[in-house]
């Protein structure tokens, strides 16, 4: 099945960054090129050299570098340059899998399987959403969609001005991510409340009090 | 020997670097005696008291100090230390999150005391780092979309070098990095302050 999951807000992903999450236990890195057209890239986060993951190595210019021995890899996933060998012309065959990447609403989607089409495109979602924060949230993905009102296979959840993903890093954990439209309450704001509804979906408690503070504005 | 500062350091100990950093990012120079914890007593250097552990910084052969957070205030008091590592607009937030990171440190240590003093690496509890970690994550996202850098003031200060060890040395009790998207951007922030220094499971550049 072809799957866009939304892994991260933008704001966590700037020029020049680079990060590491995880899709359903598969480890992916995602990083900005430190260039004019600063492209964002989704890999899979791991050195062909080594398999260090490369989440820990560092942006130079359009290039993401390993932490251990300094491979450079260029924005088409090949390796372009072996500090060690420096004049060596590096095979084709040395590349990093890809994965396909879009930015909207306010977050990062990935499809692992290398979807080209992006059907959230077309969703009625506010134009100019703006990220507001990741959360991790150590209970089941299930129950973190079930408490923001997101169907199995649905891509985010608006509450007015609010607009709600889920994604599930690893069996048993997931991450939330919030964004708002412009005329929303405060990132601050959201940002606490969604430190609540958190705690509600880990402590066990009623959620639904946390999610009518949003229909309320109670928020703002 | 002439700065008149010893500390007895143990490479691998996440206090004893949390101390080095300290140090060294407030451009305070001291002497090291290496003490090897894992070597018999008699082995160890003279200077170290029974039952002591490093850290310890020996001031002037007088006053010792064994606590990260009290070395931290200690240096950040010196004279020739820029006033920002406590700045006294901000000094309570600076202290109040000081010992917050000492708490922290202290579980840090604790877990990974429990996960490498074994033949084979087990997962100790981790419930007090886990907390401690998500209580910074909040906090730092919080600063952050409040236009903020830094922990507890507008530059970095004695606030952010315990949490910092704390963040980085997580990674070997099996903290992913991605349950704490602000505090990898903060401690990316550390990494490029002048004076920074690493240790065994903290890359020199990433």
């Amino acid at each position: 099945m072809e799957r866009w999951q939304p892994v991260s807000v933008l704001s966590n992903i700037r020029r020049g960054e680079v990060a590491g999450v995880r899709i359903g236990g598969h480890e992916v890195v995602l990083w900005r090129e430190d260039a004019q057209a600063a492209t964002l890239h989704a890999w899979e986060d791991r050195c062909p050299h080594r398999g260090m993951r490369l989440s820990f190595g560092f942006v130079r210019d359009d290039a993401l570098g390993c932490l251990y021995h300094g491979w450079q890899f260029g924005g088409a996933a090949r390796c372009r340059l072996i500090p060690a060998h420096p004049r060596v012309r590096v095979p084709a065959s040395i590349h990093v899998r890809t994965y396909t990447v879009r930015e909207h609403a306010g977050l990062a989607w990935v499809s692992m399987e290398g979807a080209e089409d992006f059907p959230h495109q077309q969703a009625d979602w506010p134009e100019h959403a703006q990220p507001v924060r990741t959360v991790h949230v150590h209970a089941p993905v299930g129950q973190v969609r079930h408490a923001v009102g997101l169907a199995p296979d649905g891509g985010m959840a608006w509450h007015g001005p609010v607009g709600l993903a889920v994604h599930e890093p690893v069996a048993g954990q997931a991450m939330l991510h919030v964004v708002r439209a412009a005329d929303g309450p405060s990132a601050l704001t959201l940002s606490h409340w969604a430190e609540r509804l958190r705690d509600a979906v880990e402590g066990g408690a009623q959620t639904a009090p946390v999610m009518a503070e949003l229909a309320a504005g109670a928020t703002a | 020997m002439t700065s008149g500062l010893t500390l007895y350091d143990w490479t691998p100990d996440v206090r004893c670097y949390a101390v080095r950093l300290g140090l060294s990012l407030m451009g305070v120079a001291y002497d090291t005696q290496a003490a090897d914890m894992d070597l018999p007593t008699f082995q160890r250097p003279v200077g170290l008291r029974p039952g002591e552990r490093p850290p310890v910084l020996l001031v002037a052969g007088d006053v010792r100090m064994t606590r990260p957070g009290t070395i931290m205030q200690f240096a950040a008091r010196q004279p020739a230390v820029a006033r920002a590592w406590l700045d006294p607009a901000h000094e309570w937030a600076i202290l109040d999150w000081l010992d917050f990171g000492t708490m922290a440190l202290d579980a840090l240590a604790a877990a990974r005391d429990l996960a490498f003093g074994t033949t084979l690496p087990v997962l100790p509890p981790m419930g007090a780092l886990v907390a401690a970690l998500r209580r910074m994550e909040d906090h730092m996202s919080a600063r952050a979309m409040a236009g903020h850098e830094w922990f507890a003031a507008p530059a970095a200060s004695i606030a952010d070098v315990l949490p910092f060890v704390v963040f980085a040395l997580s990674a070997d009790l099996e903290v992913e990095r991605d349950t704490c998207p602000a505090l990898r951007r903060w401690a990316h922030r550390m990494r490029g302050l002048p004076g920074f220094v690493v240790m065994p499971g903290v890359p020199d550049y990433a």
